[in-house]
């Protein structure tokens, strides 16, 4: 029995993860008792559930109630009804720094704002006006500050989440296509297409490779997916919430619908199926979330990808003729297999420091070495080779042992003069000896280094590496003058205690138990498939090889792929294999009883939801259809001009960026539970005319910055009773900065400010135990390394331990779908503004810049003044901060413009 | 119980609560979706019924403290120790189970109630009567962090707010001079999922708990200057505040809190300055209150340090105080994980002795100075460990059953709940989860757990998940 209920508490639920997560580790609760339904659909509810919404109708473009701008007309239609007046325009200095932040997310200039007030003394102000917006939307820092509201909306981050947390290395190419596509202005439903289906719909294109990275942008369960294979419980359950994220954020993206909530049941108050919910499942059935590859140059891109699936296609018929003999051996050698196996686990009193482990090759012909210092000159007379015992994919002796493999000596630490062979076994290839020790006897060497050189690397999984317990070299007494030797070598994959250099002269190796027995059983092994390997076999073996080998060669040729974590077909191997070995397939999809994945029932097609009565979700795809086309025809319904979810829910979102309220207030939930349109005239209109004319977000936030509603003052004497919460917006609304708002204008301010564009993530703290489960220490980090004074939406994002001054400032948590932040106003926010090394750092350099521009302190404070507020001090101002300068020095004076309201707001 | 209509503002309920200055800036630190009236974000009702406390310290055993030899007395365990009994294995790290292990620890009955705690907690066995234990715990894992994570949240993955932060919201704060929520990591290191563990989730931030480090330059992150920097002076920083205050307050907007409570957020900032170090400033405490706590013993000050400031920020109005008794990021001897050893001499008896007396003199002070009466306490692990053995002398992780136990306001004293079988493998009867807990918690601080919400991305999110029952047994 498992403890979840029927149904939803009296309220909704969406995601029954905890459902679901019950089941691990299959400790089953036995609470039957409590296992009974709170409460069942009401009939009202059901009916509710229909799509007789406003958010499901088609859109009609409303008539514009008057002319001028049709938002004002809008606006102002609804304010004379409540008998409101509209606030007076906001001052030129009030209203650029408002566009700044807006569009940019970067304060002005004084200088900036001193000729946008004189051109608008003088001109005019519309055009003035119209001139910056233009200006600034051509910025490539708006493509940074818009990418950012849209990362914070499809969960973007750097790292897997889940408690091992890895980081996510190449992440960032999809971070760059958001703020490309914003700043190229991508029409907004090709952006959708890219991201959903881009490799599909604009093959041979960067973007359409890099936009599948908001597939993959939310959390992944490494281990749920490394270490468990999807033929377990815990493995499916792994896999299905993978995809349910994949649909949650496709959906909440693009149509604001909550379409997790049919995961367990029929949506209880939209009108979402539970059928239509895994149908959207069967949309990404063929996918994992890994790293694609690719090439700026598409034809690269095609033919690299056919000569990789070349490589697989004759591993697989490898595999295949190597298991011929296997199948005809039989009962032979399953016994021997048993008798390997078991030999293999006579580990004899293994301890935790395992030996040398090289870093991790793709190829098995990258030459590897490892070498000791003997710390003198010293006459050889044997090598012994301890080889390494680790269960790692089942291998257990043996492991990491070359296959071909040299030991050489030389005085010379480079190896690059008087080497001299001990051994060479380069030519051919070296049966695996388990753990039994190899001994190489050296014909009158005297050196003081002693190296071992891999040609051909052991196999691991899907990789290959060099791994040794102990290298002992013995002199003619006997004695073992290679203990505690300085080991160094090519690269080393240093994850202590377990493996690092160190471990190769510890004196500590497997025991050579019953090793030698080990070894003939492989022998017999060898044998037997051989004689089970007929000639035409071995020609086949042998002409695979060459074709093999060829492939090899020209791959070798690429130069070296860009690489981008995304939503991908997965060629893998172990518990994470991913649908490409066996072909690309999608993995059939069933209706899930009451969310869990040991119930399941009916098979489902893919399609998209049902819920538009304009446009059905059906697909037509034909019985035997590509994967990718599941995921166009997705791509082609949400950027459809029948979507009416689509278009409302994007101007909602740019609308409420505008004016720290959406339209409709809840901007991922246009359902029952969402909130009801303020203005559902304006948003149709506005929807409709940004669809018609072409997407074009850039115009879309022309049309709003200068309409007269957005350019309103935002400070009044009287707040009008009738709508104090300023609702039909008779009032522009003082928006507080966000996190990343205020960090980068604290290092724009301080002149700190690197605007360099693009490229992988900085990273403001020190990763400690990066092997294992990484630990992100934050109060490590320098607030001077410069490579962190880059702009915020480049920040290395964590999902399990985020930044703190950034949390602290209602930053979006990456594992979250964040339509719209929290905004709070608490004591730690106050410490962290005056406090945090960052900004005491960025206090003494905007003083030391201050100092620099000359002038007496009376200047100073003003032109300081002027930097971070965007307008000259009063006199009282200048002449308090001044007297506060003097006593306690400049940087303690902008410390405190840094923490004033007018820094942390914008009017 | 019928839960009362929240027919006030919560800002209003804040106001009363607190009065005076704290009422303005109280009213004005609420979260921005908690004041706009037409937030839909779930907005905290009032309190539902009468709280039977306001307080609460969550003792948190990190690595799955074995109920075999502490809490979870068996008979049979002690008789058939060494036999091999065909157990399922479900959870853990081993293929298969090993042989009974009977508990190498002496078992006697303690106070009025009769309770059997073993001679590794012979402190806390004299608190027993104080004491009500959940005897059938049941956790959905076996593994560390989906087990910690679900003891503090109620959700086996990541990022749903922890108890603390739900307490946080639903009744807000007490004090104006310290955070509302305040963790105090194990000296030794963080727990598995780091500051992760203390959570604010999807809730606003300002639920966020504080992480409280004694030991450090700034126990409380940015709470200073750092002084490397050589900017700040005592000077510099009162004349600046005072500045700053002056500056903001000539510029307020009509109709616009957001700015009020800016200013009043760093008046609340100066006073946490100062109550910071004196909450951690031990000079007051007599010998007699550290002796109790286990000072002057290296083996138990550590712990016992952090216990008695534990209490003086109950004392102090910290609502809820968050401490852990091991660390998942400083090796396996840090903690509760004794999967090679739990005899005398081991890791196991290291962690008893390390909380023992800390723990019960904690609660000894509480009850000496009225303060249990308002205080929960709550004791508990992410999992129990197996009655076989593990290995010759440990025991595995076992999510089946395991003892948590609860005492202060409204919980009576010797009682329990629930019962495990006849070897202590699988919770028999009368089993809970942490639903069940956190639903009983909630209800001591007045709260419905059904009736608490959040709104969250179209879900009106709980504490319980769609789960969890008051354990009505356990309250007085």
């Amino acid at each position: 029995m498992h403890r979840f209920n029927l149904c939803c508490p009296p309220l909704m639920r969406t995601l029954s993860i905890a459902a679901l997560a019950s089941t691990l580790a299959g400790s089953a609760p036995g609470a039957a008792a409590e296992d009974k339904p709170k409460s069942s659909p009401t009939p009202a509810a059901k009916a509710a559930a229909s799509r007789d919404w406003w958010s499901l109708k088609p859109l009609v473009k409303p008539g514009v109630p008057q002319i001028g701008n049709p938002i004002d007309a809008f606006i102002r239609a609804r304010l004379a009804e409540k008998q409101l007046q509209p606030a007076p325009e906001a001052e030129p200095r009030v209203l650029i720094r408002r566009l700044y932040f807006d569009l940019i997310g970067l304060p002005p200039k004084p200088e900036e704002v001193a000729e946008f007030e004189r051109t608008c003394s003088i001109g005019n102000r519309q055009s003035a006006t119209s001139n910056l917006v233009d200006k600034l939307l051509a910025s490539p820092h708006y493509g940074e500050r818009w990418a950012r509201h849209w990362l914070d909306v499809v969960h973007y981050g750097d790292t897997h989440g889940y408690d091992k947390d890895k980081p996510r290395p190449n992440a960032w190419p999809y971070r760059d296509y958001v703020i490309r596509a914003f700043n190229e202005d991508r029409p907004y439903a090709r952006f959708i297409q890219e991201q959903v289906a881009g490799d599909v719909l604009f093959p041979s294109t960067r973007d359409g490779i890099e936009a599948l990275g908001f597939i993959a942008a939310g959390p992944w369960d490494f281990i749920g997916h490394a270490e468990v294979p999807e033929t377990k419980i815990d493995g499916k359950i792994a896999r299905h919430l993978d995809r349910d994220d994949m649909v949650a954020n496709t959906l909440q993206t693009f149509n604001s619908l909550t379409v997790g909530c049919a995961q367990c049941h029929d949506h209880k108050f939209d009108p979402i199926p539970q059928r239509d919910y895994y149908r959207l499942h069967a949309v990404f059935a063929a996918l994992d979330r890994a790293d694609k590859k690719y090439f700026a140059d598409a034809k690269l891109t095609a033919r690299f990808a056919e000569l990789e699936h070349r490589q697989r296609t004759l591993t697989t018929q490898r595999t295949a003729l190597e298991n011929q003999p296997k199948l005809a051996a039989g009962k032979e050698l399953e016994t021997l297999d048993q008798q390997i196996e078991a030999a293999s686990k006579a580990k004899g009193g293994l301890r935790p420091e395992y030996g040398y482990h090289s870093a991790i090759s793709p190829t098995q012909d990258a030459a590897k070495w490892v070498q000791v210092d003997l710390g003198r000159s010293v006459a050889i007379d044997r090598v012994v080779l301890r080889p390494c015992y680790d269960d790692f994919n089942k291998i257990g002796a043996g492991f990491g042992f070359p296959v071909r493999f040299k030991v050489e000596a030389s005085e010379d630490a480079q190896f690059k003069s008087g080497v001299v062979a001990i051994a060479d076994k380069t030519s051919a290839d070296f049966a695996n000896p388990g753990i039994t020790p190899q001994t190489f006897k050296s014909t009158g060497a005297t050196a003081r280094f002693l190296r071992v050189t891999a040609t051909k690397l052991a196999p691991r999984q899907n990789d290959y590496i060099l791994a040794l317990a102990e290298v002992q070299v013995f002199d003619s007494t006997g004695n073992n003058v290679a203990l505690k030797a300085g080991v160094t070598a090519l690269d080393s994959i240093e994850a202590a205690p377990r493996w690092r250099k160190a471990n190769l002269t510890d004196d500590i190796a497997p025991a050579a138990d019953n090793s030698g027995a080990l070894a003939d059983l492989r022998a017999k092994r060898e044998a037997l498939l051989a004689k089970f390997t007929d000639d035409k076999a071995r020609a086949q073996l042998a002409a695979l090889a060459q074709d093999m080998e060829q492939v090899a060669a020209e791959l070798k040729q690429f130069p070296k792929p860009d690489v981008v974590y995304a939503g991908t077909v997965h060629y893998g191997g172990g518990a994470f294999s991913g649908t490409g070995p066996a072909g690309g397939k999608p993995r059939v999809i069933k209706v899930l009883h009451r969310g869990d994945v040991k119930q399941p029932k009916d098979e489902v097609i893919p399609g998209a939801p049902g819920y538009l009565a304009g446009l059905p979700g059906e697909f037509t795809l034909p019985v035997e259809h590509a994967e990718g086309e599941r995921r166009a025809a997705l791509a082609r319904w949400l950027s459809s001009a029948d979507n009416s979810l689509t278009w409302r829910s994007i101007v909602n979102r740019v609308w409420q960026y505008h004016f720290g309220r959406g339209l409709v207030e809840t901007p991922n939930d246009f359902g029952r539970m969402g909130a009801l349109p303020t203005h559902p005239e304006l948003l149709d209109w506005l929807a409709v005319e940004f669809r018609d004319s072409g997407g074009s977000l850039k115009k879309l936030h022309k049309l709003i910055v200068m309409s007269a509603t957005y350019r309103q003052s935002s400070s009044v004497q009287r707040a009008a009773a009738s709508d104090s919460t300023n609702t039909l917006l008779w009032r522009q609304n003082r928006r507080k900065l966000d996190a990343e708002a205020v960090r980068d204008a604290t290092l724009f301010v301080a002149g700190k400010l690197d605007p360099k564009l693009g490229g992988p993530a900085f990273q403001d703290f020190i990763v400690e135990k990066p092997e294992h489960s990484p630990h992100y220490q934050y109060h490590l980090h320098d607030p001077e390394d410069p490579r962190s004074h880059r702009r915020s939406v480049y920040r290395f994002l964590v999902r399990s331990q985020t930044q703190p001054f950034m949390t602290t400032l209602d930053c979006a948590d990456p594992s979250m779908l964040v339509g719209k932040r929290n905004e709070s106003v608490s004591a730690l926010q106050a410490l962290t503004l005056l406090n945090n090394g960052l900004m005491v750092t960025m206090s003494k350099h905007f003083a030391a810049k201050l100092d620099a521009a000359g002038g007496n302190l009376g200047d100073k404070v003003d032109r300081a003044f002027r930097e971070a507020l965007a307008r000259g001090p009063s006199l009282e101002e200048r002449q308090s901060l001044t007297a506060y300068a003097q006593q306690h020095g400049l940087a303690n004076t902008c410390r405190v413009l840094f923490n004033l309201n007018e820094f942390a707001f914008v009017d | 119980m019928k839960p009362a209509s929240p027919a006030r503002s919560r800002r209003e309920f804040a106001a009363q609560l607190a009065g005076g200055f704290g009422s303005v800036a109280l009213a004005s630190l609420l979260p921005e979706s908690a004041r706009a009236a037409t937030a839909p974000a779930g907005t905290p009702p009032l309190p539902h019924h009468q709280p039977r406390a306001k307080q609460v310290i969550q003792l948190f055993m990190l690595g799955g403290a074995s109920q075999c030899d502490t809490f979870d007395y068996k008979p049979a365990l002690q008789q058939r120790g060494g036999e091999k009994v065909n157990f399922t294995v479900t959870g853990g790290t081993q293929a298969s189970a090993g042989p009974l292990l009977k508990s190498p620890w002496t078992w006697q009955q303690h106070g009025q109630c009769g309770r059997w705690v073993t001679n590794a907690l012979p402190q806390l066995a004299t608190c027993v009567d104080d004491m009500a234990f959940l005897m059938a715990m049941n956790a959905p894992t076996s593994e560390h962090s989906a087990g910690q994570t679900m003891q503090t949240s109620g959700f086996v993955v990541p990022g749903f707010p922890t108890v603390g932060a739900w307490v946080s919201y639903a009744l807000g704060r007490l004090t104006d001079n310290l955070p509302v929520f305040v963790a105090l990591p194990d000296p030794v290191g963080l727990p598995w999922t780091g500051k992760a563990a203390w959570t604010n989730g999807f809730l606003p931030a300002v639920h966020q708990g504080t992480m409280l480090n004694p030991a450090a330059e700034n126990p409380v992150p940015d709470l200073f200057a750092p002084k490397n920097l050589g900017l700040a002076t005592a000077g510099s920083e009162h004349d600046g505040l005072a500045l700053l205050a002056k500056l903001n307050r000539a510029r307020l907007q009509p109709g616009d809190s957001r700015l009020e409570a800016r200013i009043a957020s760093y008046e609340l900032a100066a006073r946490m300055q100062l109550a910071v170090p004196e909450v951690l400033d031990l000079q007051g405490e007599t010998a007699a209150t550290k002796a109790l706590y286990g000072f002057g013993d290296a083996k138990t000050e550590p712990l016992g340090r952090n216990c008695l400031i534990a209490r003086r920020l109950v004392e102090r109005g910290v609502r809820f105080v968050q401490l852990w008794c091991g660390s998942g990021l400083a090796g396996a001897s840090g903690n509760w994980d004794n999967h090679g050893d739990i005899t005398p001499g081991s890791d196991f008896e290291r962690m008893c002795v390390r909380s023992d007396k800390p723990i019960a003199g904690l609660l000894k002070d509480l009850k000496a100075r009225g303060l249990l009466d308002e205080t929960v306490v709550l004791w508990t692990t992410e999992f129990g460990r197996t009655p076989y053995s593990q290995g010759s002398k440990g025991r595995d992780h076992n999510g089946n059953t395991f003892v948590s136990w609860m005492a202060g306001g409204g919980i009576k004293g010797g009682t329990t709940y629930g019962e495990s079988d006849e070897f202590s493998f699988k919770a028999a009867r009368n089993t809970t989860m942490c639903y069940d807990q956190h639903a009983t918690l909630m209800h001591l601080l007045g709260y419905d757990h059904e009736q608490l919400f959040f709104r969250h991305n179209g879900a009106d999110r709980r504490l319980t998940d769609v789960h969890g029952s008051v354990i009505w047994d356990l309250l007085a």
